[in-house]
């Protein structure tokens, strides 16, 4: 009926573009995790750059815009790691040397049952993500992810790569990714167990 | 612990496993039974997915509507240029 929506394609071949239609976005996007103006916009500059280098890869699996911004979301979580290396406290570096070893040895029992039970995060637990304090823990969290766990797991959540994908990239059996990316897991619930306090209690 | 029911620790892997593979049936099977029964588990298995919801989320945080920052037409300009110069590189 109407005219037709430019397809991915065309968007990608005018990369100038990107800026006015997805910089103010991205930018608010960073700014609402990095909390910096300055260095939102240095990261979503590095995103469009990123995105210009890898566009030949870019299969329009995702909306163009959907893909922007999981680079941006990497670039958040590299510059919150880069952050917290630089003023590393005792404490960041005992957590994680508790997590290069087995977390799950530390949460449970001998006999397998949880040595401090999870806590309910929300009434409504879908919606909590939505509260401002618990994206900044979890990005903090991530940053402090040891990194061969953060890869793996950024990979899965964020790329939404499959498990075969993320074993040819990373160069580990599929047994290797599950355990790693349990790891990932259990250390961030952990991190954020510890961090964030809950609204309601 | 028995053989044939899952301990919170072997749940806890399960369902990690069960956000990136198909589990076998029989684990699948035993895996909900065990979530079934342990309110601690289902916790675990809640935060789990809201760290996923979170982390896939493209929303921007409640509450800053107002304040809705924007990209000043400088750095617009600035990003632009940057762009051109990387695919006049590429293009040589």
């Amino acid at each position: 009926m109407g005219k037709k929506q430019p397809g991915a394609e065309h968007r990608l071949n005018s990369p100038e573009s990107w800026v006015d239609q997805y910089g103010d976005f991205l930018y608010h996007f960073a700014v609402s995790r990095v909390k910096d103006p300055s260095l939102a916009e240095d990261l979503v500059q590095e995103t469009f750059l990123a995105a210009l280098g890898a566009r030949k890869n870019f299969q329009g699996r995702s909306a163009v815009r959907t893909w922007l911004i999981a680079i941006l979301k990497h670039k958040i979580v590299d510059s919150i790691r880069k952050r917290v290396r630089e003023s590393t406290s005792d404490r960041v570096e005992s957590i994680a040397d508790a997590a290069a070893g087995d977390s799950a040895d530390v949460e449970f029992t001998g006999k397998g049952g949880w040595r401090i039970r999870p806590a309910r995060w929300a009434a409504n637990p879908l919606e909590t993500y939505r509260q401002k304090e618990f994206m900044d823990v979890l990005y903090r969290c991530l940053g402090q992810l040891p990194q061969r766990l953060a890869k793996a797991f950024l990979l899965r959540e964020i790329d939404g790569l499959s498990t075969e994908e993320i074993c040819k990239e990373l160069n580990i059996s599929a047994t290797n990714s599950w355990v790693m990316l349990y790891r990932a897991r259990m250390w961030l619930r952990q991190c954020l167990e510890k961090r964030w306090v809950k609204p309601e209690e | 612990m028995s053989h044939w029911m899952f301990s919170c620790k072997e749940v806890s892997r399960k369902v990690s496993e069960s956000m990136d593979r198909q589990l076998p049936a029989h684990q699948r099977m035993l895996m909900n039974l065990h979530l079934m029964m342990c309110k601690y588990c289902r916790r675990f298995k809640d935060q789990l997915l809201i760290m996923h919801r979170a982390l896939n989320s493209e929303d921007l945080p409640p509450g800053d509507a107002d304040a809705c920052p924007h990209l000043s037409g400088q750095a617009c300009e600035r990003m632009k240029q940057a762009l051109k110069d990387e695919l006049a590189k590429g293009n040589k």
